[in-house]
């Protein structure tokens, strides 16, 4: 029999030995029957002024119950008096009071008396001859202080008997780097309650004074087991240690109770270590690539980029790096995304539960936190795959106190294209490159500052000679503060800058540069506040935008192209917020809050107005306004709800609901169906109105099997105000007077989203399927602003069904074998339909918006990892991954498109990927 | 193998991986909408309503006539013109009536099914807006796909315009193409005329010029893969002062037309015009109402020009010495050469009527307005 991971006892070995032994056999022989422990055997007779031994020996005779002590540890122990039938473990813990005593009540009516430590044994399947070891200490060599299990006081022994909770608060931190830990669940199983440690490693948690016992789990790290002494209100520190194992692709996860104990639906924490697992598509890990494997989060196609979530666009999605908005998010047209894996610490999407402290998208947030350079050593890792390569360097500046993390990839697939028999190909030039650096200073206990950069760029020219380039930049600057261990602070200073530039028919006169630019800086004050039951953020969030829609250049002197440039947009977009998460009962816990955003749209500008009566179009222009600088031409703003609860069914199900109102003042400018090159970001302005969203869900959570199994049901309904779409046949490229073009929109979108995960073990796999629909209506009223005569109709990323498969078996330590499966419906698509002339022209008449389908989307991944050694220090350790993306080779269609060749229509099936795409990867740790 | 040869092969996978494959789009949608092609001009015996229905893509007809339609304008004045229908879907007016510059012009079309049911169509009304004259049309020969080898001349026609009243802010042209071609075989019917309408959407937007002139308007080039040029050309330019409305409708008609197919394809899109159906007004009406000035130039071209496609150089098939032992003569198989002169005669045949004879492609009557001299 093998020890079940959640069955916990928490010894100290060398400090017991020799009394344990006779309790390890006594296990052994009456750990029996598996059923519901006996914690609530009621004591129903006088024992008024009894001894312990006497008590004892009545209840054997009178309860069937069996006691497991020492003499001497109760011999001074005298009961009270006999007041009505009480529960057998209220009176043991009256009587064990001040003793250090302990006692478990097994199923089989075994009472086991323990003195300095406590049994504790979590889940209800344990087996017959059960081998107990302290699966906590296992291994651990280097016993920290905290790990033992002595029991620790907290607070002030004389506060010991006073009524009510105590609150313990705390630290933790990494051993290895010194660096806080976020997102460890820290539970007390036998009250089933427990916290989460914030972004600054800090929790806090309310409990009953006396003796507790903590566990402190998360992925990478090992389990910690503590046992307290809650006297009083206190504070503790934690150090965990990782995980001995050297490969990061073996760690084994443990935040099992996570799922439980969020407040919101449909917020998902990508395991950075099981996400790196996952097969590659061209050798590279890609985040958003392992967000696709999501309930409820969708692509266009494979190589476009962004994604939708939950029927939103891919515009409403808002990509922070250390909280700082990165506005483009993937590489070579959507193979991979813009932010290497390397200097990922953690990942959080939230689909749904929204905390108020974000804002400015409707539809998800995807929180990037970076990692903090080694306080202790330096590091590095080098990689090598078929189309890129990468290196990250960290290590300490001054030991325990600053350190730096600099990360970088690059491509060189031009030569490949320099190698290609095809004319057309060998004209072809893609090449992108990305570097992150971090550097981190703690100044004090109480102060942290770090300094970030990002910097990514690519660039692409097809056969023609028009060359599209990309930029972006970000600038970072975060200061920590703790006010005191119960008032903490992040303020963030932050630059984000995005750029492309179009440039073609170089050489000629009428060589040109199209360019477009959006930069933004943002201030952001967060602070945290934990009082009591309730922990309580609050905080602004300021951001400045500067928007040139677009500018015609000529490219060289002897161009002949007229300059143009579209008038800037500026505007701030300015937020306070407040909310409080509080623990309303065991049962209960709540999170409400509201934030206030608001959007100033400053001058100069000059604004056409339009005659009511008639579309907005060059023809209805009645006359126009103008604001000089820094005055505000048009205003929004307006609360948003973000309200969460979760209602505990059990030990091991939840249901929680939520609702979200989120707004957005920028849109993409997009009519093509997934993000082109060209598309443009765009300000609410005088006409463009921030897009609303509101968002209902509700789920529930179970987790089964010694809850080494997760699985979680959430189904939501969501409406969107003021999408926009477009009138037909309009430009949207350097187009002065976009209001001229736009559609009014307003969508709904609700869903299913099914899954079952083990995501833990030697196996782990998981299954998610969603149900969803997406539509959209046009609201206009005149001819060209109506779509599908006004009637709902699916949007472009409506894929009703959609199945996830994951599989990994960890063969060894050294060598791991992962393999997932996607299947979704195929996107909507508009075809013709017929076809007609007029004026000796054929034209095609398509269908209604969207009424086709493209063909069903079906795709194995695989990839095997071999680690060429164990040694974690061993100079130059290779790490080999294999993989083969779209194994089946199929073809799977990621548009349709339809051309008029002499007068009749011909269709074209564009598959991106057309067969199995293996490649190898190696990595270096130096 | 090394390192860098696996990654040179997987590397090369990747790369050719993307495919395209053909197919016809087949939908069951019914979608037979009504087509108007009306023009209303200032000038008489110009002013036709064409009315026909859409078809599926798979039929290779170019529409189906809409029948027994009552056609009727009205303007701005009460007066009302009916049309009559000339032939199967193409109405016209009385030929003494024509548009007059300033006055607005509103389209009924009244269908007139048999059992099914019947729908009212009307435009948008229309002012007619005055068009200046075409200042020239001009042309130049120019070499046709430089580099290949061979040295072959094509043309390109320009035009200029302008108008110095500036009322005429949207311009719209269409052309219609007259030339004369001869077989190449000593054949009864081997000179004909052949006709063509331009199928390419002209327009200019004049209001964004600071002065109202256009000049060097690139009409169309001239390919020598055509017969158009081997002896000699005419060409009618019809030059239109057209609405804002109208121009962006041809404007975007133009866009879906021109840029479809890509893997940043734009969302295709229905464009209306300025026709709506009073009954059902969520119906799609196809086509536009036109009502405009129209002046016209017409242009010659009777140059030399190398390297001209022999469209008729494949004709022959059969040589023959004796015409009476040819089977179906005349109805499979033609006479293009006959020397007599020899013994034995030598006749060349063709399988192909079109080379013996040119009024299967063109018409032996020569235009009333062909002139001879230019």
């Amino acid at each position: 029999m093998c020890l079940s991971l959640n069955t916990v006892i928490n010894l100290d070995i060398r400090k017991m030995r020799g009394q344990l032994k006779i309790l390890f056999l006594i296990l052994a022989l009456f750990y029996g029957s598996a059923t519901e422990a006996q914690q609530n055997v009621q004591i129903g007779w006088d024992y008024s002024g009894m001894s312990f031994h006497d008590f004892v020996a009545k209840a054997e005779s009178q309860d069937s119950l069996r006691f497991f002590y020492m003499d001497e540890w109760v011999s001074d122990i005298k009961l009270g008096e006999f007041k009505g039938p009480v529960l057998l473990s209220d009176l043991l813990d009256v009587m064990f009071r001040d003793k250090s005593l302990f006692y478990y009540i097994d199923n089989s009516g075994n009472v086991l008396i323990t003195r300095n430590f406590a049994i504790k044994i979590t889940g209800s399947e344990a087996s017959p001859g059960l081998n107990f070891i302290p699966s906590s200490n296992y291994g651990d060599q280097d016993n920290q202080k905290t790990s033992s299990s002595a029991y620790i006081n907290i607070g002030n022994p004389a506060d010991r008997n006073k009524p009510g909770n105590a609150i313990l608060t705390g630290y933790i931190t990494s051993s290895d780097t010194k660096e806080p830990v976020a997102g460890v669940t820290v539970f007390n199983q036998r009250l089933s309650s427990g916290t989460i440690s914030n972004q600054y490693g800090y929790y806090s948690l309310s409990m009953p004074r006396g003796s507790q016992q903590l566990q402190f789990t998360f992925v990478g790290m090992k389990e910690k087991m503590v046992n307290i002494n809650l006297n009083g209100p206190g504070e503790m520190n934690i150090d965990m240690n990782s995980t001995l194992i050297p490969l990061k692709e073996t760690v084994v996860s443990a935040d099992r109770n996570m799922v439980l104990k969020r407040y919101e639906v449909g917020a998902e924490k990508i395991n950075i270590t099981s996400f790196r697992l996952l097969p590659t598509s061209m050798g590279e890990s890609d985040i958003i690539k392992s967000v696709l494997l999501l309930p409820g989060v969708q692509t266009v196609g494979e190589g476009s980029a962004g994604f939708n979530v939950r029927g939103g666009s891919a515009d409403q999605n808002l990509i922070l790096m250390d909280g700082s908005p990165l506005y483009n998010t993937s590489h070579f047209f959507g193979f991979f995304s813009a932010v290497n894996s390397d200097i990922i610490q953690d990942v959080t999407l939230y689909k749904g539960g929204i905390p108020s402290r974000f804002g400015g998208r409707i539809s998800s947030i995807l929180d990037i936190n970076t990692r903090e350079g080694n306080l202790k050593q330096f590091k590095g890792n080098a990689g090598i795959s078929p189309i890129t390569t990468h290196f990250v360097v960290e290590g300490p500046i001054k030991k325990d106190t600053s350190s730096f993390i600099i990360t970088a990839r690059t491509t060189y697939s031009n030569w490949i294209f320099k190698l290609i028999d095809d004319p057309d190909l060998r004209k072809s030039r893609a090449s992108f490159y990305d570097i992150n650096a971090k550097y981190t200073y703690n100044i004090n206990k109480n102060n942290k500052l770090d300094f970030s950069g990002y910097l990514s760029h690519d660039s692409f020219r097809f056969s023609s000679d028009t060359v599209y380039s990309y930029d972006n930049s970000i600038l970072i600057a975060r200061w920590r503060h703790f006010f005191s261990s119960r008032f903490l602070s992040l303020v963030t200073l932050n630059n984000s800058n995005y750029r492309y530039d179009v440039s073609g028919e170089s050489g000629t006169t009428e060589a040109f540069v199209l360019s477009h630019r959006i930069n933004s800086t943002g201030l952001k004050a967060d602070f945290n506040y934990f009082l009591g039951r309730n922990e309580i953020n609050f905080g602004t969030d300021l951001t400045w935008y500067g928007v040139i829609p677009g500018s015609y250049k000529p490219a060289s002197d002897s161009s002949l192209v007229k300059s143009e440039t579209l008038a800037k947009e500026r505007a701030l977009e300015a937020a306070l917020y407040i909310d409080d998460k509080f623990v309303l009962n065991e049962y209960v816990s709540l999170n409400a809050g509201i934030r206030f955003s608001s959007f100033f749209v400053f001058g100069p500008e000059t604004i056409l107005l339009y005659d009511p009566g008639f579309t907005k179009s060059r023809s209805s222009v009645t006359d126009s306004v103008s604001y000089s600088a820094g005055h505000i031409s048009k205003l929004y703003g307006g609360p948003e709800f973000r309200f969460s609860m979760n209602f505990k069914l059990s030990n091991s199900s939840s249901l929680k609901i939520n609702y979200n109102r989120t707004r957005q003042y920028l849109h993409l400018l997009s009519n093509s169906a997934s993000i082109a090159p060209t598309d443009t970001w765009k300000l609410c302005d005088y006409y463009l109105k921030p897009q609303t969203g509101d968002q209902y869900a509700l789920g529930f959570y179970q987790m089964l099997h010694s809850r080494s199994i997760e699985a979680s049901a959430e189904i939501y309904y969501k409406s969107i105000d003021n999408m926009v779409d477009y009138k037909g046949g309009t430009s949207l490229v350097m187009n002065d007077n976009i209001e001229q073009s736009l559609v009014d929109v307003e969508g709904k979108a609700y869903g299913l989203e099914l899954m079952i995960k083990k995501p833990e073990g030697r196996v782990r796999w998981s299954l998610g399927y969603t149900f969803s629909r997406t539509f959209l209506k046009s609201i206009g009223k005149f001819n060209d602003e109506i779509i599908n005569k006004g009637k709902w109709f699916p949007a472009n990323f409506d894929r009703p069904n959609d199945l996830v498969v994951t599989f990994n078996y960890l063969f060894s330590r050294r060598f791991s074998f992962s393999t997932n499966y996607t299947w979704s419906t195929g996107r909507p698509i508009t075809y013709p339909v017929s076809s007609y002339y007029t004026n000796d022209i054929y034209i095609i008449y398509y269908s209604e918006r969207n009424k086709y389908r493209i063909p069903d989307y079906s795709r194995l991944d695989m990839s095997f990892r071999f680690s060429g050694s164990l040694r974690s220090h061993k100079f130059a350790n290779p790490n080999w991954t294999f993989s083969v993306f779209n194994l089946l080779g199929r073809q799977n269609v990621y548009s349709e498109y339809f051309n008029n060749i002499n007068n009749s229509v011909v269709g074209y099936k564009l598959s991106v990927f057309g067969r199995a795409i293996p490649s190898l990867t190696l990595s270096f740790d130096f | 193998m090394r390192p860098a040869r696996y990654i040179l092969f997987f590397a090369m996978m990747i790369f050719t991986g993307s495919c395209i494959t053909e197919f016809i789009p087949e939908t069951g949608d019914n979608a037979d909408m009504l087509v108007v092609e009306g023009l209303i001009t200032n000038k008489a015996g110009n002013n036709t309503v064409k009315l026909s229905k859409a078809q599926s893509l798979s039929s290779k007809t170019t529409g189906t006539p809409y029948t027994g339609c009552t056609v009727i304008i009205i303007d701005d004045l009460g007066n009302i013109t009916p049309f009559y229908e000339k032939s199967n879907g193409l109405y016209i007016t009385d030929s003494t009536f024509a548009g007059v510059v300033g006055r607005q012009y509103k389209l009924t079309i009244r269908t007139n099914n048999s059992g099914a049911s019947n729908y009212t169509y009307e435009s948008v009304p229309m002012k007619m807006i005055p068009v200046p004259p075409i200042d020239t049309i001009y042309y130049e020969k120019q070499q046709y796909n430089p580099g290949s080898g061979t040295f072959r001349e094509g043309c390109q026609i320009w035009f200029d315009s302008h108008d110095p009243d500036n009322k005429c802010h949207f311009y719209r042209w269409d052309y219609y193409e007259t030339w004369m071609f001869q077989l190449p075989y000593v054949v009864p019917n081997s000179i004909c005329w052949f006709s063509a309408n331009s199928n390419v959407i002209n327009i200019k937007n004049a209001s964004i010029l600071t002065e109202n002139r256009i000049t060097g308007y690139p009409l169309t080039f001239i390919s020598p893969e055509t017969d158009r040029l081997s002896l000699k050309y005419s060409l009618l330019l019809n030059q239109y002062s057209i609405s804002q409305d109208e121009f962006e409708y041809w404007e975007k008609l133009k866009k879906i037309t021109d840029e479809v197919g890509s893997l940043y394809d734009v969302t295709p899109s229905f464009i209306p015009g300025n026709v709506t159906c009073i009954e059902d007004p969520t119906q799609d009406v196809l086509g536009y109402f036109s009502v405009s000035a129209v002046s016209s130039k017409r242009m010659y071209i009777s140059g030399r020009f190398r390297g001209l496609a022999q469209l008729y150089s494949q004709c022959p098939s059969d040589t023959v010495n004796d015409l009476k032992t040819v089977e179906d003569l005349n109805k499979k198989r033609w006479v293009i050469e006959s020397n007599e002169l020899v013994v034995p005669p030598v006749y060349v045949l063709t399988r192909i009527k079109g080379c013996a004879d040119c009024t299967v492609r063109g018409t032996k009557d020569k235009p009333l307005w062909w002139d001879d001299s230019k």
